[in-house]
C-alpha cells in the first residue's frame, strides 16, 4: 500500500524524477499550446505544417525551462530536508523562493529578490492548496470509520475528532459506558437499542440486537 | 540439503556482499562483508518478479531526467571550453565571467534540450511498446530507439528519418548489450549497487 509518505522516492534520485517529470509537462504542454497557436497563426492549407513547425521550433525550450526551475527546486527541497531533518511545507516554500531568485541572480539584486517573493508566493499557495485537499480527503475517510463503529463507541464523542482522539477513545468503547444521551450523533444509530438492553442486562439469556460486546459473563451457579 | 552447498567464492552471479555493520561506527575490526543479498529487486513469487518493471510514469521521468541532465551538463562543459576560447586580450575579469556564462548556458541548454527531448520520445515509445507487446527484452529497446530516430528526424524527410531510425536502433541494441556485458564483467570482479 503507498501512503503519502512513501510514494515519492528517497531524496538524490527525487531530483532526477522530478527534472524527468517537469521536462516532460513542459514539453507537452507546450506542444499542445504552441500547436494550437501555430494552426491558428499560418495561411490555410499550411496550417498543420505551420503547427508542427511551431512545435518543434518551441516546446524543446518550453520543457527545457520547466526542467531548469523543476531541477533547481528539487535540488533546494531536498538540501533544506537534509539540513533541517524534517519534511514539512515550509521546505517547499523557501525552496521556491531560492529558485525563483536564482534564476533571475543575473539581472540584479532587486529583480532577483522580486522573483524570489514570486516564487515563495506561488508555492505557498501550491502548498495551501494541497494542504486543505489533504484535509477534506482524509476527513471523508474518517467519518466513514467513525460510522461503521458508530454503535459501539461511547455516544458523547462527536464526529469529525482527528484521529488521535479516536483512537486513544477506542479502547474505552463496549465496556458499557454510555456518557450522555443528549448527542445527536448517537440518536441516529441506536439510542433505541441501547435502552432495551439496559433493560434485559438483568435475565441470563438476551437477545443481541445491538453492537455491544455480549454481557460478561459470571460464574455463579 | 543440495541446495545449500553452493561454494562460498567470492560473489555468485545473482547476489551481492553485505556488511551489516557498514553505517555504524562499531569498533569491530574487520567489519566485513558477512552477507551475500540479491541483486534484483525481491518478490516472493518468481512470476511477479518476471512481470514486475517501473511503471510507464518512472519510466518516463528518469530517462527524461537523465537525459536532460546528461545533456546539459555535457553542453554546459563544451560551452565552457568555447567560452574560453573565446577570450580577447584585454578583457576584463567581469568580461571573462560573463562569456563563460553566456557560452555554457547557451550551449547547455541547446543541448539539454535536444537530447532531453530524444529522452521523453524513447521513454514514451518504449512504455507503449512494452504496453502493447507486454514484454520487455532487446528487441522492445532496439524498437523504441529506431522510433525515436524516425520520430526526431521526420520533419527533414523520409530518407533522413530511416537513416536516423537505423542509427538509433544501433545504438538502443548497442546500449542494452554493452550494460549485460557490464553486468557480467563486475558482478565477477567486483560488487554491484542495488539498483543496477
Amino acid at each position: 500500500m503507498q501512503t503519502p509518505e512513501n510514494k515519492r522516492e528517497p531524496c538524490p534520485d527525487r531530483i532526477l524524477d522530478d527534472i524527468g517529470g517537469a521536462f516532460g509537462m513542459g514539453a507537452g504542454g507546450g506542444s499542445a499550446f504552441h500547436f494550437i497557436k501555430g494552426m491558428y497563426n499560418s495561411p490555410s492549407g499550411f496550417r498543420l505544417s505551420g503547427a508542427a513547425q511551431a512545435v518543434r521550433m518551441n516546446a524543446p525550450r518550453v520543457g527545457g525551462s520547466f526542467a531548469v526551475w523543476g531541477g533547481l527546486f528539487s535540488t533546494f527541497d531536498c538540501a533544506m530536508v537534509y539540513a533541517r531533518q524534517k519534511e514539512d511545507p515550509w521546505n517547499s516554500i523557501l525552496s521556491g523562493a531560492a529558485t525563483g531568485g536564482l534564476l533571475a541572480l543575473r539581472q540584479g539584486l532587486a529583480a532577483s529578490s522580486r522573483a524570489a517573493l514570486v516564487g515563495g508566493v506561488l508555492l505557498a499557495l501550491i502548498e495551501g492548496a494541497g494542504i486543505v485537499m489533504n484535509k477534506a480527503t482524509s476527513g471523508i475517510q474518517q467519518e466513514g470509520i467513525l460510522m461503521e463503529d458508530a454503535a459501539t463507541m461511547p455516544y458523547g464523542v462527536p464526529m469529525g475528532l482527528p484521529s488521535q482522539v479516536y483512537g486513544q477513545s477506542v479502547p474505552e468503547t463496549s465496556s458499557g459506558s454510555e456518557a450522555g444521551s443528549g448527542s445527536w450523533f448517537g440518536s441516529l444509530f441506536g439510542n433505541g437499542k441501547k435502552k432495551e438492553s439496559d433493560d434485559n442486562s438483568g435475565s441470563k439469556t438476551q437477545i443481541l440486537e445491538s453492537f455491544d460486546a455480549p454481557p460478561v459473563p459470571t460464574y455463579e451457579f | 540439503m543440495a541446495a545449500n552447498n553452493r561454494s562460498d567464492h567470492g560473489s555468485d552471479e545473482n547476489t551481492r556482499l553485505y556488511n551489516p555493520y557498514q553505517n555504524s561506527q562499531v569498533p569491530i575490526n574487520k567489519s566485513q562483508y558477512l552477507y551475500k543479498l540479491p541483486t534484483s529487486p525481491e518478490f516472493l513469487f518468481q512470476e511477479e518478479s518476471l512481470r514486475q518493471r517501473r511503471s510507464w510514469g518512472e519510466n518516463l521521468t528518469f530517462y527524461t531526467g537523465t537525459a536532460y541532465l546528461g545533456g546539459s551538463v555535457a553542453g554546459a562543459s563544451v560551452g565552457i571550453l568555447t567560452g574560453v576560447k573565446s577570450f580577447e586580450s584585454g578583457d576584463t575579469k567581469k568580461l571573462k565571467i560573463n562569456r563563460i556564462l553566456n557560452s555554457s548556458g547557451h550551449t547547455g541548454r541547446t543541448w539539454g534540450n535536444r537530447i532531453g527531448v530524444i529522452g521523453l520520445i524513447y521513454a514514451g515509445i518504449e512504455s507503449g511498446v512494452v504496453a502493447l507487446t507486454d514484454r520487455d527484452d532487446v528487441w522492445t529497446s532496439v524498437v523504441a530507439g529506431l522510433g525515436t530516430g524516425a520520430v526526431f528526424r521526420a520533419a527533414r524527410g523520409v530518407r533522413s528519418a530511416a537513416v536516423a531510425g537505423a542509427l538509433g536502433g544501433l545504438a538502443a541494441g548497442a546500449v542494452v548489450a554493452g550494460k549485460q556485458v557490464v553486468k557480467r564483467f563486475w558482478s565477477n570482479h567486483f560488487i554491484l549497487s542495488p539498483g543496477f
